[in-house]
Protein backbone atom coordinates (compact mmCIF):
# COMPACT_ATOMS: atom_id res chain seq x y z
CA UNK A 1 0.00 0.00 0.00
CA UNK A 2 2.70 2.40 -0.64
CA UNK A 3 3.37 2.41 -4.42
CA UNK A 4 1.89 5.79 -5.09
CA UNK A 5 2.57 7.80 -1.99
CA UNK A 6 3.46 10.86 -1.73
CA UNK A 7 2.41 12.48 -5.28
CA UNK A 8 2.59 16.79 -5.47
CA UNK A 9 0.36 18.35 -8.48
CA UNK A 10 0.95 21.99 -8.89
CA UNK A 11 -0.94 23.36 -11.72
CA UNK A 12 -2.41 27.22 -12.31
CA UNK A 13 -5.28 27.22 -10.87
CA UNK A 14 -8.28 27.31 -14.02
CA UNK A 15 -10.93 25.55 -14.22
CA UNK A 16 -9.78 22.99 -16.81
CA UNK A 17 -7.37 21.33 -13.96
CA UNK A 18 -9.79 20.16 -11.81
CA UNK A 19 -10.76 17.22 -13.92
CA UNK A 20 -6.57 16.47 -14.51
CA UNK A 21 -6.14 16.52 -10.23
CA UNK A 22 -9.24 13.69 -10.32
CA UNK A 23 -7.83 11.43 -13.53
CA UNK A 24 -4.59 11.94 -11.21
CA UNK A 25 -6.16 10.85 -7.81
CA UNK A 26 -8.12 8.04 -9.16
CA UNK A 27 -4.30 6.44 -10.82
CA UNK A 28 -3.57 6.52 -7.27
CA UNK A 29 -6.77 5.11 -5.40
CA UNK A 30 -6.94 2.10 -8.13
CA UNK A 31 -2.88 1.71 -7.16
CA UNK A 32 -4.16 1.65 -3.42
CA UNK A 33 -6.72 -0.67 -3.71
CA UNK A 34 -9.72 1.36 -2.46
CA UNK A 35 -13.18 1.00 -2.80
CA UNK A 36 -15.22 2.84 -5.68
CA UNK A 37 -17.04 4.48 -3.61
CA UNK A 38 -14.54 5.65 -1.42
CA UNK A 39 -12.81 6.67 -4.89
CA UNK A 40 -16.47 8.75 -5.91
CA UNK A 41 -16.35 10.27 -2.78
CA UNK A 42 -12.40 11.29 -2.92
CA UNK A 43 -13.09 12.75 -6.15
CA UNK A 44 -16.27 14.86 -5.63
CA UNK A 45 -14.64 16.10 -2.24
CA UNK A 46 -10.72 16.92 -4.11
CA UNK A 47 -13.28 18.55 -6.74
CA UNK A 48 -14.87 20.82 -4.87
CA UNK A 49 -11.69 22.10 -2.88
CA UNK A 50 -9.81 22.53 -6.15
CA UNK A 51 -12.93 24.37 -7.46
CA UNK A 52 -12.77 27.15 -4.10
CA UNK A 53 -9.22 27.41 -5.21
CA UNK A 54 -10.45 28.41 -8.57
CA UNK A 55 -13.41 30.26 -7.74
CA UNK A 56 -12.52 32.18 -4.81
CA UNK A 57 -8.44 32.30 -4.78
CA UNK A 58 -7.23 34.76 -6.38
CA UNK A 59 -8.88 38.06 -7.41
CA UNK A 60 -6.42 38.81 -10.79
CA UNK A 61 -7.17 35.14 -12.04
CA UNK A 62 -3.52 34.34 -11.78
CA UNK A 63 -2.04 31.56 -9.24
CA UNK A 64 -1.14 28.22 -8.24
CA UNK A 65 -3.42 25.20 -7.32
CA UNK A 66 -1.04 22.95 -5.60
CA UNK A 67 -2.38 19.44 -4.47
CA UNK A 68 -0.53 16.98 -2.34
CA UNK A 69 -1.82 13.29 -2.00
CA UNK A 70 0.15 10.79 0.53
CA UNK A 71 -0.64 7.55 1.31
CA UNK A 72 -0.07 5.71 4.98
CA UNK A 73 -1.17 2.84 6.74
CA UNK A 74 -4.87 4.26 7.40
CA UNK A 75 -5.76 5.58 3.48
CA UNK A 76 -4.80 8.45 2.06
CA UNK A 77 -3.71 11.88 3.03
CA UNK A 78 -5.15 15.28 0.12
CA UNK A 79 -4.19 18.64 1.03
CA UNK A 80 -5.35 21.10 -1.89
CA UNK A 81 -3.81 24.80 -1.40
CA UNK A 82 -3.84 28.11 -2.81
CA UNK A 83 -1.59 30.82 -2.23
CA UNK A 84 -4.36 33.54 -2.80
CA UNK A 85 -6.64 36.06 -0.77
CA UNK A 86 -7.27 33.58 2.32
CA UNK A 87 -9.99 31.05 4.26
CA UNK A 88 -13.38 33.56 3.50
CA UNK A 89 -14.34 34.06 -0.10
CA UNK A 90 -13.23 37.39 -1.31
CA UNK A 91 -13.99 37.39 -5.22
CA UNK A 92 -15.83 35.23 -7.10
CA UNK A 93 -14.39 34.81 -10.51
CA UNK A 94 -17.65 33.22 -12.38
CA UNK A 95 -19.17 37.14 -12.83
CA UNK A 96 -22.46 37.07 -12.68
CA UNK A 97 -23.06 33.76 -11.29
CA UNK A 98 -22.66 32.83 -7.65
CA UNK A 99 -21.16 29.71 -6.44
CA UNK A 100 -23.53 27.46 -4.63
CA UNK A 101 -21.81 27.36 -1.22
CA UNK A 102 -22.01 23.75 -1.27
CA UNK A 103 -18.27 23.19 -1.38
CA UNK A 104 -17.32 22.45 2.35
CA UNK A 105 -20.51 20.81 3.15
CA UNK A 106 -19.41 18.06 1.04
CA UNK A 107 -16.33 18.07 1.90
CA UNK A 108 -16.99 16.91 4.97
CA UNK A 109 -19.62 14.91 4.55
CA UNK A 110 -17.41 12.90 1.61
CA UNK A 111 -14.05 12.81 4.38
CA UNK A 112 -13.10 10.81 7.01
CA UNK A 113 -12.15 14.01 8.34
CA UNK A 114 -10.85 17.51 7.00
CA UNK A 115 -9.21 20.61 8.19
CA UNK A 116 -8.94 24.07 7.32
CA UNK A 117 -6.11 26.01 7.62
CA UNK A 118 -5.22 30.14 6.36
CA UNK A 119 -5.58 33.66 7.13
CA UNK A 120 -6.22 36.23 5.16
CA UNK A 121 -3.35 36.83 2.65
CA UNK A 122 -1.89 33.87 4.01
CA UNK A 123 -3.25 31.53 1.32
CA UNK A 124 -5.78 28.15 2.69
CA UNK A 125 -5.18 24.46 2.54
CA UNK A 126 -7.86 21.92 2.74
CA UNK A 127 -6.26 18.74 4.44
CA UNK A 128 -8.79 15.43 3.66
CA UNK A 129 -8.26 12.21 5.01
CA UNK A 130 -9.57 9.11 3.24
CA UNK A 131 -9.26 5.52 5.16
CA UNK A 132 -9.11 2.18 2.72
CA UNK A 133 -11.92 0.30 4.96
CA UNK A 134 -14.44 2.56 6.69
CA UNK A 135 -16.21 1.67 9.92
CA UNK A 136 -19.30 3.98 8.86
CA UNK A 137 -20.63 6.70 6.23
CA UNK A 138 -18.82 10.35 6.72
CA UNK A 139 -21.89 11.50 5.58
CA UNK A 140 -23.87 10.13 8.62
CA UNK A 141 -21.62 11.75 10.63
CA UNK A 142 -21.62 14.57 9.12
CA UNK A 143 -24.61 15.37 7.03
CA UNK A 144 -25.56 18.11 4.30
CA UNK A 145 -27.99 20.28 6.12
CA UNK A 146 -30.08 22.94 4.41
CA UNK A 147 -31.84 23.39 0.87
CA UNK A 148 -31.43 25.69 -1.38
CA UNK A 149 -32.41 29.50 -0.21
CA UNK A 150 -34.52 31.79 -2.56
CA UNK A 151 -30.87 34.00 -3.28
CA UNK A 152 -29.53 30.46 -5.52
CA UNK A 153 -26.87 29.92 -2.77
CA UNK A 154 -26.65 26.91 0.02
CA UNK A 155 -28.86 27.57 2.99
CA UNK A 156 -27.35 25.41 5.34
CA UNK A 157 -30.11 26.41 8.70
CA UNK A 158 -32.81 25.77 5.71
CA UNK A 159 -34.47 29.33 6.32
CA UNK A 160 -33.85 31.52 4.01
CA UNK A 161 -36.33 29.78 1.80
CA UNK A 162 -39.04 30.72 4.51
CA UNK A 163 -41.49 33.34 4.02
CA UNK A 164 -40.03 36.59 6.19
CA UNK A 165 -42.19 37.64 9.28
CA UNK B 1 -14.87 13.99 -30.22
CA UNK B 2 -16.15 15.56 -26.71
CA UNK B 3 -15.78 13.07 -24.30
CA UNK B 4 -17.81 15.35 -21.99
CA UNK B 5 -20.76 16.26 -24.25
CA UNK B 6 -23.90 18.47 -23.57
CA UNK B 7 -26.66 18.40 -26.27
CA UNK B 8 -30.25 19.05 -26.69
CA UNK B 9 -32.61 16.29 -27.94
CA UNK B 10 -35.54 17.61 -29.63
CA UNK B 11 -37.50 14.01 -30.44
CA UNK B 12 -39.85 14.90 -27.88
CA UNK B 13 -41.64 17.38 -29.24
CA UNK B 14 -42.89 19.88 -26.44
CA UNK B 15 -40.33 18.76 -23.87
CA UNK B 16 -36.54 19.37 -24.55
CA UNK B 17 -34.18 17.08 -23.18
CA UNK B 18 -30.89 17.95 -22.45
CA UNK B 19 -28.53 15.03 -22.50
CA UNK B 20 -25.61 15.83 -20.07
CA UNK B 21 -22.89 12.64 -20.43
CA UNK B 22 -19.37 11.80 -19.05
CA UNK B 23 -17.27 14.00 -16.39
CA UNK B 24 -18.97 17.74 -15.55
CA UNK B 25 -17.68 20.51 -13.31
CA UNK B 26 -16.36 23.64 -13.24
CA UNK B 27 -15.03 23.99 -16.37
CA UNK B 28 -17.94 22.51 -18.36
CA UNK B 29 -20.82 24.06 -16.09
CA UNK B 30 -20.75 27.21 -18.33
CA UNK B 31 -21.60 24.97 -21.39
CA UNK B 32 -24.27 23.08 -19.31
CA UNK B 33 -25.48 26.60 -18.43
CA UNK B 34 -25.39 27.88 -22.13
CA UNK B 35 -27.40 24.89 -23.22
CA UNK B 36 -30.04 24.94 -20.12
CA UNK B 37 -30.71 28.74 -21.15
CA UNK B 38 -31.11 27.27 -24.91
CA UNK B 39 -33.98 24.78 -23.74
CA UNK B 40 -35.30 27.11 -21.47
CA UNK B 41 -36.10 29.06 -23.95
CA UNK B 42 -37.85 26.97 -26.38
CA UNK B 43 -40.75 27.53 -24.42
CA UNK B 44 -41.87 23.79 -23.03
CA UNK B 45 -40.82 22.10 -21.17
CA UNK B 46 -36.95 20.64 -20.17
CA UNK B 47 -35.45 17.53 -19.13
CA UNK B 48 -31.61 17.13 -17.98
CA UNK B 49 -30.91 13.47 -18.74
CA UNK B 50 -28.33 12.49 -16.51
CA UNK B 51 -28.36 8.88 -17.48
CA UNK B 52 -25.08 8.62 -19.22
CA UNK B 53 -22.81 11.20 -16.29
CA UNK B 54 -20.08 9.85 -14.57
CA UNK B 55 -19.90 12.53 -12.32
CA UNK B 56 -21.29 15.98 -11.30
CA UNK B 57 -20.13 18.23 -9.03
CA UNK B 58 -21.51 21.63 -7.08
CA UNK B 59 -21.09 23.40 -10.18
CA UNK B 60 -23.08 21.57 -11.78
CA UNK B 61 -26.13 21.53 -9.24
CA UNK B 62 -25.95 25.07 -9.13
CA UNK B 63 -26.77 25.37 -13.10
CA UNK B 64 -29.63 22.78 -12.71
CA UNK B 65 -31.05 24.58 -9.59
CA UNK B 66 -30.85 28.09 -11.16
CA UNK B 67 -32.71 26.51 -14.59
CA UNK B 68 -35.16 25.02 -12.66
CA UNK B 69 -35.81 28.42 -10.78
CA UNK B 70 -36.28 29.94 -14.19
CA UNK B 71 -38.28 27.54 -15.72
CA UNK B 72 -40.33 27.82 -12.84
CA UNK B 73 -41.06 31.11 -13.01
CA UNK B 74 -42.02 30.39 -16.71
CA UNK B 75 -44.31 28.45 -15.72
CA UNK B 76 -42.63 25.53 -17.98
CA UNK B 77 -41.95 21.86 -16.33
CA UNK B 78 -38.63 20.64 -15.15
CA UNK B 79 -37.33 17.40 -14.29
CA UNK B 80 -33.73 15.98 -13.91
CA UNK B 81 -33.82 11.96 -14.89
CA UNK B 82 -31.16 9.15 -14.41
CA UNK B 83 -31.38 5.15 -15.92
CA UNK B 84 -31.54 2.60 -14.05
CA UNK B 85 -28.08 2.26 -13.02
CA UNK B 86 -26.46 5.72 -11.75
CA UNK B 87 -22.88 6.03 -11.39
CA UNK B 88 -21.05 6.89 -7.97
CA UNK B 89 -20.16 10.24 -8.99
CA UNK B 90 -24.05 11.56 -9.85
CA UNK B 91 -26.09 9.34 -7.21
CA UNK B 92 -23.93 10.07 -4.18
CA UNK B 93 -23.92 14.12 -4.55
CA UNK B 94 -27.70 13.83 -5.15
CA UNK B 95 -28.39 11.95 -2.48
CA UNK B 96 -26.69 13.95 0.59
CA UNK B 97 -27.67 17.19 -0.62
CA UNK B 98 -31.59 15.89 -0.77
CA UNK B 99 -31.87 17.51 -4.02
CA UNK B 100 -33.83 14.43 -5.60
CA UNK B 101 -37.41 15.48 -4.53
CA UNK B 102 -36.36 19.11 -5.11
CA UNK B 103 -35.27 18.88 -8.28
CA UNK B 104 -36.92 16.67 -8.99
CA UNK B 105 -34.71 13.56 -10.10
CA UNK B 106 -36.94 10.36 -11.62
CA UNK B 107 -35.82 7.20 -13.28
CA UNK B 108 -36.20 6.90 -17.11
CA UNK B 109 -36.74 9.74 -19.58
CA UNK B 110 -39.88 8.46 -20.72
CA UNK B 111 -41.82 9.47 -17.26
CA UNK B 112 -39.69 12.41 -16.85
CA UNK B 113 -41.09 13.57 -20.44
CA UNK B 114 -44.24 13.05 -18.70
CA UNK B 115 -44.22 15.04 -15.98
CA UNK B 116 -41.90 17.83 -17.27
CA UNK B 117 -45.11 17.89 -19.89
CA UNK B 118 -47.74 18.04 -17.00
CA UNK B 119 -45.90 20.12 -14.43
CA UNK B 120 -45.49 22.72 -17.36
CA UNK B 121 -47.94 25.44 -19.12
CA UNK B 122 -49.70 26.49 -16.06
CA UNK B 123 -50.88 23.30 -14.22
CA UNK B 124 -50.20 23.49 -10.65
CA UNK B 125 -46.86 21.64 -9.38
Amino acid sequence: MTAAADVRLTMPARPEGVAIVRQALAGIADALAFDEAVLADMKMAVSEACTNVVVHAYPDDEGVLEVDMAADETGLIIRVRDHGSGIQPQVNRSGDVPALGLGLPLIAALSDSYELQGSAGQGTEVRMMFTYLRESDPAAANPVTGTIGEDGRWDSDGTSGAPAG
Amino acid sequence: MDANPIVLDDTAGDVVIVVVEGEHDIYTAPTLRERLDEAIGRGGGVVVDLTGATFVDSSVLGALLDARRRALEARQGFVVCVGEAVEPGVQRILDITGLVPVLPVINGRDAAIETARANGNGADA
